[in-house]
């Protein structure tokens, strides 16, 4: 049958729309103390070369051009993409990699609530602004932070406009697990003080062909996950759309597309909704 | 009038001046004690705080993801706007040919070199990881702000020493061959500093030459510090930041900043030193005309910048004025105006210029309004992020006891070196002083011809890398087979039909076709399976889908096809795969020349480099003069 370890089997009817119901619970991946991904809820290995620093590190996955999707229709704020995605990175509880937002963007609009992971923006602030090239894109579109040579300037911090970065202002407390792995900007183990980190796009799933964390563990399928070079997006129970199309059909969008930034992550507008919105007065407003 | 002592050289100073002696070389009085120990107290207190933010991080500060700069940064914006006045102002007044600025130009060149001294630390200060400072010199990127701020910064750095010490030499040479008796480390220090000096045509010729180049090209370089700093802030998305005023913003708030500090330290200098007969009402009164145009020049840039924010209520740039003018801010940005701007105008506008407690007060109330105004520059801004902050807690900002006490040893190193500087050297250019009461003004006319100074303009090329496509193989197929009984089996091709390629699944049961089953056919990807289409067999049991032929495909330039058959009355589900010729992704391109890409556009490296190269050039040219002035050869020797 399809290989797909994170979800229930394929639909027969590939065209139904079914949130999953049921408790939204997370599995999600996490490393053995030998260094082993092991997937949470089957315990079954994932065979993982270690990676090593070196110059492949800094041109990613050949041949791919990875892309999000988020449906902000599907979203129903339940924060379980967040949760995953901190477990998975051993995230101290005062950061969010991939925080869900509860927005409006003018009065008399609808609030709706919104994911908000990096971007890895094609024409990226941070990159731009990084004085030691500690923070760098790939040809593979992600961006990633290399902490053995952040310095700690904080300039990427000032010139992401989406905020997606985080410091390390303390010196963190690792999880036993992370401090056990060799070092990678693809893992971004162990933690340092005085430098920068974020959202990743869990380059070592992808090794897998596995979906990022966040969209491995979304139970309402709204985040979507793929390579535009094929133009198709994959979702946690395995449906698999064509990128061009999911946008046309779906009026997809880039948040702030304005700002020049050309994010890779698109957004579903929030229309024919399947959850009850954020309440008004708990958002803080889009402008 | 309390006895003082004044540095006066013997042999060069003025008639009336008298025989007096160096300060240093008296007892110092209470007083200066006091004043001495109370600094390095301080200074002691801020490094004492540093190494508690070494040891705990930067938590140790009030900074957090919302609020990723703080006082520190307000700091080296400050310091970098006072060391770009006075040396600009020393150099202007220089070429105007301005002859009220002799007794001024030291401690106004002294201030630049210091406040430069006080700003590179302060930026080290903030860093993260300070140990890795290095870094940015094997690892830099010419296209990071920070990177220019650090090229120009040295550049100032160098220019600013060299533009302090040139003038000094003649002086230098007074205090070599002055009969007082110092420490022989000290007539050592005085020896070498005075580069042979004697007094020679030539040497004069050499020096004047060598000071109006550098009044020049130090013009350009002074005005690319503060525009850098600028554009560490102008180069962001952030609304208040992200503005085309920034940089001269800066560079006017800097010369307004500047000057009142000059007016500060020169005041206090004649005060404390008794240089009165040197250093006039007149003298205060020009600074400070000169503080009030800057000032109101100030005023202006300050209009424009939250003029058309104001006007238009735009969305981003709209929460931040609320921010300023009525919200949390409002209190440092008010009375920034006030203390900056108005009160300055109002205490010189009561005294009429005449007082100098008048004019020392403004020039105190300009430097705090200025400091101000650089936190309001940094810190709102950040208070009123793009996105709504949501998910790291409480946005506030508030400098803890560490920020404070690393602010306040920084200015008081600050005041320290500067009274060092003070007791080691003479504060008035004598000689320069005396020359022009000889009016004997040697002006090489060979000089003219050094102008230059172009500002660093990046411009933007972007490559596009254009991948190669082949074209698709003969078809080919590979049917696989499964285990016979009540599993049907399943058969993969591929047909033409219109034009389009199909994959045609032929469901067999006991080898007879099979009719109504359900087909899917799924395409393997990088992430999942998607859904070619799903269609029932026919009669005979074949089953289609469109396999388009410019589908991307695996690196070999193969595509999966998976047909599966759902499980009838009586027959269990199958599936069967295939690969089919596709088109290979093309590799991605390696990444372009670009301000984002680790590799910079070449157009930018020309241009920092041409600037570079003309700038350290004109550097070089001087230091050569000095080279060729300590060469010449001697006078009258002592």
């Amino acid at each position: 049958m399809i290989d797909n370890p994170s979800g229930p089997a394929i639909n027969a009817d590939p065209q139904l729309r079914t949130p999953t119901t049921g408790p939204h619970e997370y599995t999600g991946c996490h490393r053995t103390a030998d260094g082993k991904l092991v997937d949470t809820a089957t315990g079954r290995l994932h065979s993982m070369p270690l990676t090593v620093l070196d110059t492949r590190v800094r041109k990613g996955a050949s041949g791919k051009k990875l892309v999000m999707v988020i449906d902000l229709a599907r979203c129903d704020g339940c924060g379980a993409c967040s949760r995953a995605c901190s477990k998975m990175h051993f995230i101290p509880p005062d950061r969010q990699y991939i925080p869900v937002l509860r927005m409006q963007d003018s009065e008399f609009t609808a609030p709706y609530f919104f994911p908000k992971p990096c971007y890895h923006c094609d024409n990226p602030p941070c990159t731009k602004v990084c004085p030691t090239d500690a923070t760098f894109k790939r040809e593979d579109g992600t961006v990633l932070i290399d902490t053995d040579r952040c310095i700690g300037c904080r300039f990427c911090v000032a010139a992401c406009p989406y905020g997606a970065r985080s410091f390390n202002w303390d010196p963190p407390k690792e999880a036993p697990e992370a401090l056990a792995m060799p070092y990678s900007p693809e893992t971004g183990f162990p933690r340092k003080v005085g430098t920068v980190e974020k959202c990743d796009f869990c380059p070592e799933m992808g090794g897998e062909g596995q979906l990022p964390a966040c969209a491995s563990n979304c139970p309402m399928d709204a985040i979507w996950y793929g390579d535009q070079n094929e133009d198709t997006v994959t979702v946690r129970s395995g449906r698999t759309e064509k990128l061009s199309k999911l946008l046309a059909d779906n009026g997809g969008y880039r948040h702030l597309e304005e700002l020049g930034t050309e994010p890779r992550v698109y957004y579903l507008p929030p229309k024919n909704r399947m959850y009850a919105p954020p309440a008004p007065e708990a958002t803080h407003g889009h402008h | 009038m309390a006895t003082t002592e004044v540095a006066i050289l013997p042999s060069e100073a003025p008639a009336h001046a008298g025989d007096e002696l160096l300060v240093s070389t008296f007892a110092p009085r209470w007083s200066y004690r006091f004043w001495v120990w109370g600094l390095w107290l301080i200074v002691l207190a801020g490094l004492t705080a540093y190494i508690y933010q070494l040891r705990r991080g930067l938590a140790a500060t009030a900074m957090t993801n919302y609020f990723s700069w703080g006082i520190y940064i307000v700091n080296f914006v400050f310091f970098i706007g006072i060391s770009m006045a006075g040396t600009l102002i020393s150099a202007m007044l220089r070429l105007t040919g301005a002859t009220w600025r002799h007794p001024i130009t030291r401690l106004a060149e002294a201030i630049t070199l210091i406040a430069l001294l006080i700003a590179a630390p302060m930026i080290i200060i903030d860093m993260g990881r300070p140990e890795r400072l290095w870094k940015v010199l094997v690892y830099g990127r010419l296209q990071s702000p920070i990177v220019w701020d650090v090229l120009s910064l040295a550049t100032y750095m160098a220019y600013s020493a060299l533009y302090l010490y040139l003038p000094m030499i003649p002086d230098l040479a007074a205090l070599r061959d002055s009969p007082r008796s110092f420490t022989p480390a000290r007539r050592r220090l005085y020896r070498v500093l005075a580069a042979r000096w004697t007094g020679t045509p030539r040497q004069r010729q050499l020096l004047d030459r060598a000071i109006t180049i550098m009044s020049v090209a130090i013009i350009p370089v002074a005005i690319s510090i503060h525009t850098v700093t600028a554009w560490l802030f102008g180069m962001t998305l952030r609304p208040g930041w992200h503005s085309t005023i920034i940089g001269p913003d800066f560079v006017v708030g800097a010369l307004y900043s500047g000057v009142a500090a000059v007016i500060t330290a020169i005041a206090v200098f004649r005060w404390r030193l008794g240089l009165h007969q040197w250093i006039t009402l007149q003298h205060l009164r020009r600074l400070c005309l000169l503080m009030v145009i800057f000032g109101i020049a100030y005023a202006y840039f300050l209009l424009n910048e939250h003029a058309g924010s104001v006007y238009t209520r735009e969305g981003r740039e709209r929460r931040l004025g609320e921010l300023i003018f009525t919200g949390a801010y409002a209190i440092q940005f008010w009375t920034m105006v006030l203390l900056g701007l108005v009160a300055p105008v109002v205490v010189l506008a009561l005294t009429r210029m005449r007082s100098v407690g008048g004019i020392v007060t403004a020039s105190l109330l300009v430097n705090v309004g200025m400091w101000l105004k650089r936190y309001i520059i940094v810190v709102p801004t950040l208070a009123a992020p793009i996105m709504p902050p949501q998910w790291q807690g409480k946005i506030a900002y508030s400098p803890t006891l560490v920020e404070w006490l690393i602010t306040a040893g920084g200015f008081a190193a600050f005041a320290l070196m500067y009274t060092f500087f003070a007791r080691l050297f003479p504060v008035i250019s004598w000689w320069e002083l005396e020359e022009e009461e000889r009016e004997q003004l040697h002006r090489d006319p060979a000089v003219r011809s050094a102008s230059l100074a172009l500002a660093g303009i990046a411009a933007f090329v972007m490559l596009v890398g254009i991948g190669v496509r082949q074209a698709a193989a003969a078809d080919t197929t590979r049917p696989s087979t499964q285990a016979a009984g009540a599993t049907p089996l399943v058969a993969l091709a591929t047909a033409d039909e219109d034009g389009k390629r199909q994959v045609v699944a032929t469901v067999t049961l006991g080898g007879k076709p099979l009719e109504n089953a359900q087909v899917a056919f799924r395409l393997k990807r990088a992430f999942g399976f998607m859904l070619l289409g799903s269609d029932k067999t026919l009669d005979d049991g074949t089953a289609a889908a469109e396999l388009p032929r410019d589908l991307p495909a695996e690196a070999n330039g193969e595509v999966e096809v998976t047909a599966e058959v759902a499980a009838g009355p009586n027959y269990a589900a199958a599936e069967s795969t295939a690969l089919f010729p596709g088109t290979p992704s093309p590799a991605n391109a390696p990444l372009p020349r670009a301000l984002w890409a680790p590799h910079a556009p070449r157009s930018l490296i020309a241009a920092i480099g041409i600037t570079l190269a003309v700038s350290w050039g004109v550097f070089a040219y001087v230091l050569f003069q000095l080279f060729k002035l300590i060469r010449s050869p001697k006078g009258a020797v002592v």
